[in-house]
């Protein structure tokens, strides 16, 4: 269902789905039960393997595997792909050199995040476009809208369409040899392990010298491969390989044996979300829109919006929420040693006189603390800060006790636990 | 794992029934699903509670779930040590992860309960 009526507002309701197994769901299957996986975005995924904290510990001192099969990958290709892609998203496109990736948003024209995404260019005229699992069908209801000229892509010229279009190909099926599913090897070890399964000395050398944000295509022991710097864990050593769906659970198998050795192993969603987290990362529907609509500048990523470009779908919201928005995303360290309650999503965000001044939006343990994206007072997000949290009511039990089980902003409320605001964003 | 001669809920607690004391706790299967447990929350020794009433709370970083009582009774001892080592229910649930116990005050709520054998057809049939 489509709505997008003057307002811009995209509005889309997806159908519930039976959730299916990924490509490497047998692969999944011969190392942990079935009730190990849960839905994610339709599809059944694994938690974890070994432990969420041995799988967070991998990625920072060896590397991890991690099934990302169930990813969006579109193909924008044709002489109008650089002009599309740069009018449907935030960034700039434009100037994308081939070989090289780009962060950016597909916003409506009333300026809401409809998606972050990840623009690969692998030609003059040929992009590969990651999109978040549970945001595709979206995304391609919105990407049809545009190509057949039925949204609105400018509030104040409704009648204004976008021109010429490319065409766009959903990779994950129905394109035959040119079909790719992602794969992510996160961490300091995941170079060594590559570099030892790529076969040609040309390719090799290249992939030595690989930037962040940059792709090569090549071999990993025969199979073909886009393998980019990119990843969601904040590992400056960090790939995602993009492989025939044919042939990802070959690679899957593989990656795990030649990395033993390495100390390389399977991580599922828990380690995927405590990686995020513990960098900064946003996940979209927590850190970006969701329920209080976060835009990029909130989410701490205005310079992936090109205030300056001639158009972008979103614009012109853009340009004043750039000016004016008085919540921003924070980071903040709490203790989380065994005894500690856990912080969660919904807990109130306290200044030093107790008063709310925000809340959590995602939370994960790491050693013997915990790190909690927050949703805060600008004013206040200053790293360093001492800054109170209240705990929400978790059962019934609580409630009876006299513990809130939702917080509003300014209101007073008693401290359970203290914590320090710490930098935006870290790297691995 | 199951453990033959408990007693077990559909809410996945178990019950060790000797004479009119019960043990309670929560099953493999559930510390399974939470995943690595960081925080319980114990009842308060002496508090009376209904069967299928709130015991406590057991949390992990994923998720919070509540501890109903198998049983009718008063609670008389609960294991504090899970306030320092919580990871003690993942590590053995049906042994050293032992919740509390309650002296049962309706013995008829036993009735209730499921056997080792039916809870294991129970988890089979989910």
């Amino acid at each position: 269902m489509i709505e997008n009526g003057v307002s811009g507002r995209f509005v889309f309701k997806e159908s519930t789905k039976t959730p299916s197994g990924t490509v490497l769901f047998e692969q999944h299957l011969m190392r942990i039960e079935k009730s190990r996986m849960a839905d994610f975005a339709g599809y059944l995924m694994p938690l974890w393997f070994s432990s969420i904290s041995v799988e967070h510990k991998a990625v920072r001192e060896s590397a991890g595997l991690f099934d990302c099969t169930h990813m969006g990958v579109l193909e924008f290709d044709g002489e109008h792909a650089p002009d599309f892609l740069d009018a449907i998203t935030t960034n700039n496109i434009k100037t994308l050199k081939i070989g090289f990736a780009k962060y950016s948003y597909i916003l409506d024209a009333a300026g809401y995040v409809l998606d972050d995404i990840i623009i690969y260019r692998r030609k003059e005229n040929n992009f590969m476009v990651v999109v978040n699992a549970a945001n595709k069908t979206k995304i391609q209801a919105w990407l049809k809208a545009l190509q057949k000229d039925e949204a609105i892509i400018d509030t104040e010229k409704p009648a204004r369409k976008l021109q010429d279009k490319p065409v766009i190909r959903d990779l994950l099926t129905d394109c035959g040899q040119d079909c790719r599913v992602d794969i992510a090897l996160q961490g300091p070890a995941s170079k060594e392990l590559l570099f030892s399964m790529i076969e040609a000395q040309e390719d090799k050398q290249q992939f030595q010298d690989m930037k962040s944000f940059s792709l090569i295509e090549t071999g990993l022991d025969g199979i073909n491969c886009i393998i980019v710097q990119t990843g969601y864990t904040g590992s400056k050593t960090g790939y995602e390989l993009f492989v025939h769906p044919s042939k990802a659970a070959e690679l899957w198998a593989l990656l795990l044996e030649k990395g033993k050795s390495l100390n390389i192993i399977p991580c599922g969603l828990g380690a995927r979300d405590s990686l995020r987290i513990e960098a900064g990362l946003p996940l979209y529907g927590h850190e970006l829109d969701g329920e209080f609509n976060i835009n990029p500048f909130e989410a701490g990523y205005g310079w992936a919006v090109k205030l300056e470009k001639d158009f972008f779908i979103g614009q012109a919201v853009m340009q004043k929420k750039s000016q004016n928005y008085n919540m921003q995303v924070a980071r903040i360290e709490f203790p989380g040693q065994a005894g500690i309650r856990p912080v969660r999503q919904h807990d109130g965000i306290l200044d030093k006189n107790g008063i709310c001044i925000g809340w959590v939006l995602s939370c994960a343990k790491v050693d013997e603390k915990q790190i909690a994206l927050v949703y805060i007072s600008k004013n206040i997000a200053e790293e360093n800060r001492q800054i109170g949290l209240y705990y929400t009511a978790r059962s019934k039990m609580q409630v009876e006790k006299g513990k809130k089980s939702k917080v509003e902003k300014n209101q007073e409320l008693e401290t359970d636990i203290s914590g320090t605001i710490i930098t935006r964003f870290e790297k691995f | 794992m199951v453990i033959e001669g408990l007693y077990y809920t559909e809410e996945h607690e178990w019950a060790k029934i000797e004479g009119d004391v019960a043990t309670i706790g929560i099953t493999d299967h559930a510390q399974e699903l939470l995943g690595e447990i960081t925080f319980v929350e114990l009842p308060m020794v002496n508090k009376e509670v209904v069967q299928k009433g709130e015991l406590g709370v057991v949390e992990s970083s994923k998720a919070a779930s509540d501890v109903y009582s198998p049983v009718a009774g008063k609670i008389t001892k609960v294991n504090s040590e899970l306030e320092s080592a919580p990871e003690k229910i993942n590590e053995d649930c049906y042994n050293a992860g032992w919740i509390c116990t309650i002296k049962i005050t309706d013995k008829s709520t036993i009735d209730n309960l499921m056997s080792s054998k039916q809870y294991e057809a129970y988890l089979k049939s989910m």
